[in-house]
């Protein structure tokens, strides 16, 4: 029997939603995967030609998410008048209100890519290929319309976004705000810092090098909201570089 | 156009605070130093000047801490009586600069309180700021063609209002010789989180709109429905505000008509409602279609209880009626004005405080009928009396009674929009509700 598309994509979404209950409930690890199946109505074969491990679930769900972000952006009537700013600071609420309902589950899989090695933080990098797409957009759109500069290092401004996006989540999901306004007011601050950076033009008067530091400097300045980077890993490094003398 | 960057923990902020006392201390040590070579005359002058110097750096101070302590200066002006004028003027000055916020925010908070994004829920929304209000801002929008307006808070008010009034009430400390800060910088806290409840702001709205009787005050229906108490939907009225109203270059009879209708509310809702719009800002008053007067904002209300308001018509009946000081003073006495004490010092206090104040308050009520077109600097006078007291620096003015001093203070804010409609105002009115409550 041929599947159409349409119902494959059905079934998909209908898979990922079932992981997403079922890891709530028991965890990542001791989630099954044909216990994910059958809560799909699925049956045990059907589940590994759509993801051949449980891995790609996770994949899937932060693409599916991002999908779902560009269809909340596109409804915005008047989005083509938004600055640069609100547009990046709309993206990322979208995520955040998509991710409400799934809050345990996006712990675990933070917990996951950051406390052990199930889950490849790189793995997870490359689901952010529409994420990084929408972020060049954005900024494509604000040359056109001559709000900012064309700004250099083009490749890497999405990427910086994204790490900024990663640690905005961390700080959400630690966020014990009302309605998370916490979140929203350190968003809000951030975005500024980011937008006055942006406007000044301040990449395109730094080197390569400068970047570099920016973008530790950012991260630094961001991990004083949640992410703590461990003392262990600064040891490591530092061996790392005798080695290579 | 990027502001400067908020100060966010902590720590930064007592920097800010640090650096403000230190300034304080300076300038007060200068005074002190130049003072002792000065004549009298001239040192009236030089408290003024530093008076506004350290006026300027509790700003500075609070420039750098933005965000709510606007709110908070705002308050302090309308709280603290006792403060000298220039901390006034200075205080005043950094109202509605609250950072607006942009439309990613708006939505969020839409969509976090009413559980749906703008286009979703009204017919249309207008992205664009209508205008600034208190901790928020107001747009426009539609609900089945009716025009409403729909006021939003900025998120994550409440922790930011427990931040700067601990700055405050150090600023505060420094600031002022008073050591009985502490109760009026909560007085202010607690006005401040009534403020930023919108809930609490539609329901006061709702009962002034349902009893506060008179065909032409209008006060915009609350649509509890897309309120909450950080989002307040409600009917946009279409009116002018008092600047433009002006131009419009309207009949004596029309100005007249219009402040009658603002002091019969006020005293109708006084006497009926015993709680008065405590925020008589222009602004808060659209002067609409068939001399129809629209009363928005019902953020800033304060309530008296009966015995207050048994003992204030009293009080100002026996002030019209010249009675004597006797009486006159066991009223002040038993509203908390003045300390039992023996009597020559209860009747020093009484002449050299409280009378010039209530002879000037009573002006306009001893005739029955007040032109302020012909008083037309009657509130400044008003104001200056209230102010020049703290200048006999014995008496401690924040020990008065803070309904009472609220009241005058509201009826102040009143008289000089009359002023400015060089308006006849009938005060028979008020005095004939205080007749029928003794």
């Amino acid at each position: 029997m041929k599947v159409s598309k349409k119902t494959k994509q059905k079934t998909k979404i209908k898979l990922i939603e079932s992981a997403v209950e079922v890891i709530i409930e028991k965890g990542y690890k001791s989630a099954s995967m044909r216990e994910i199946a059958k809560r799909a109505g699925v049956s045990d074969p059907t589940i590994y030609n759509y993801f051949p491990t449980k891995e790609q679930i996770l994949y899937a769900y932060i693409e599916l998410k991002h999908t779902e972000a560009l269809k909340m952006l596109k409804e915005i009537e008047d989005f083509e008048t938004y600055s640069l700013r609100e547009q990046l600071q709309s993206l990322i609420e979208a995520e955040l209100e998509l991710y409400l309902a799934d809050r345990e589950f996006i712990q675990e899989i933070f917990d996951l890519a950051f406390y052990s090695s199930s889950v490849k933080l790189e793995e997870l990098y490359h689901t952010k290929e529409l994420f990084t797409d929408m972020i060049k957009e954005m900024f494509a759109l604000s040359i056109e319309a001559g709000e900012i500069e064309p700004q250099p290092f083009e490749e890497f401004v999405p990427l910086l976004f994204w790490d900024y996006f990663i640690a905005v989540v961390a700080y959400w999901l630690k966020d014990d705000s009302q309605s998370f306004s916490n979140t929203t007011r350190f968003v809000d601050y951030s975005m500024e810092i980011i937008e006055s950076v942006i406007k000044a033009n301040l990449l395109s008067k730094i080197s390569d090098f400068g970047l570099f530091l920016f973008k530790t400097h950012i991260l630094s300045k961001i991990s004083k909201f949640g992410m703590k980077p461990s003392k262990f890993d600064s040891v490591k490094r530092r061996f790392m570089e005798v080695l290579d003398e | 156009m990027s502001s400067k960057t908020i100060p966010q923990n902590h720590f930064a902020k007592s920097k800010v605070i640090g650096k403000a006392t230190l300034k304080i201390g300076v300038a007060k040590g200068k005074s002190l130093v130049k003072r002792k070579f000065l004549s009298p005359s001239k040192k009236e002058q030089e408290k003024k000047e530093n008076n506004e110097k350290i006026a300027e750096i509790i700003m500075e101070a609070l420039g750098e801490i933005k965000g709510v302590s606007v709110k908070i200066a705002q308050q302090i002006g309308l709280n603290l009586t006792f403060l000298p004028q220039e901390f006034i003027t200075k205080l005043e000055q950094s109202f509605n600069q609250i950072p607006p916020l942009n439309r990613a925010v708006v939505r969020k908070v839409i969509k976090s309180e009413l559980n749906a994004y703008p286009h979703e829920l009204f017919g249309s929304f207008d992205s664009e700021v209508f205008a600034a209000a208190s901790l928020g801002q107001v747009h426009q929008a539609t609900l089945d063609d009716v025009c409403v307006v729909v006021k939003i808070q900025y998120p994550g008010i409440e922790a930011s209002i427990k931040n700067d009034m601990s700055v405050m009430r150090f600023v505060l400390q420094k600031a002022t010789k008073s050591k009985e800060i502490n109760h009026l910088v909560s007085e202010i806290a607690d006005r401040l989180y009534e403020e930023i409840d919108y809930e609490l702001e539609s329901n006061n709205q709702s009962y002034f709109a349902s009893h506060l009787q008179n065909p032409h005050i209008v006060i915009p229906k609350v649509y509890k429905k897309y309120s909450t108490s950080k989002v307040i939907t409600t009917q946009k009225l279409n009116g002018l505000i008092l600047k433009d109203f002006l131009a419009t270059n309207p009949t004596q009879e029309e100005r007249n008509h219009y402040a009658n209708l603002l002091f019969q509310s006020f005293f109708d809702s006084l006497y009926h409602l015993h709680a008065i719009h405590a925020d008589p800002n222009p602004g808060n008053y659209l002067f609409m279609e068939s001399g129809k007067l629209g009363m928005i904002d019902f953020g800033c209300i304060k309530r008296v209880d009966e015995k207050f308001l048994r003992l204030y018509s009293k009080l100002h009946l026996a002030l019209i009626e010249r009675k004597d000081e006797a009486m006159i003073m066991e009223f002040y006495y038993q509203l908390g004005m003045i300390e039992k004490d023996e009597h020559k010092k209860m009747k020093e206090f009484y002449y050299k405080v409280l009378y010039p104040l209530d002879s000037l308050y009573i002006e306009p009520f001893v005739s029955g009928e007040f032109d302020f077109k012909k008083h037309h600097d009657f509130s400044k006078k008003g104001f200056e009396a209230l102010m020049s007291i703290q200048k006999d620096n014995g008496y401690e003015m924040d020990k008065l009674n803070q309904e009472f001093i609220f009241l005058d203070r509201t009826l102040l804010g009143l008289y000089a929009i009359f002023e400015k409609l060089g308006a006849v105002v009938d005060t028979n009115y008020a005095i004939e509700l205080m007749r029928r409550e003794i």
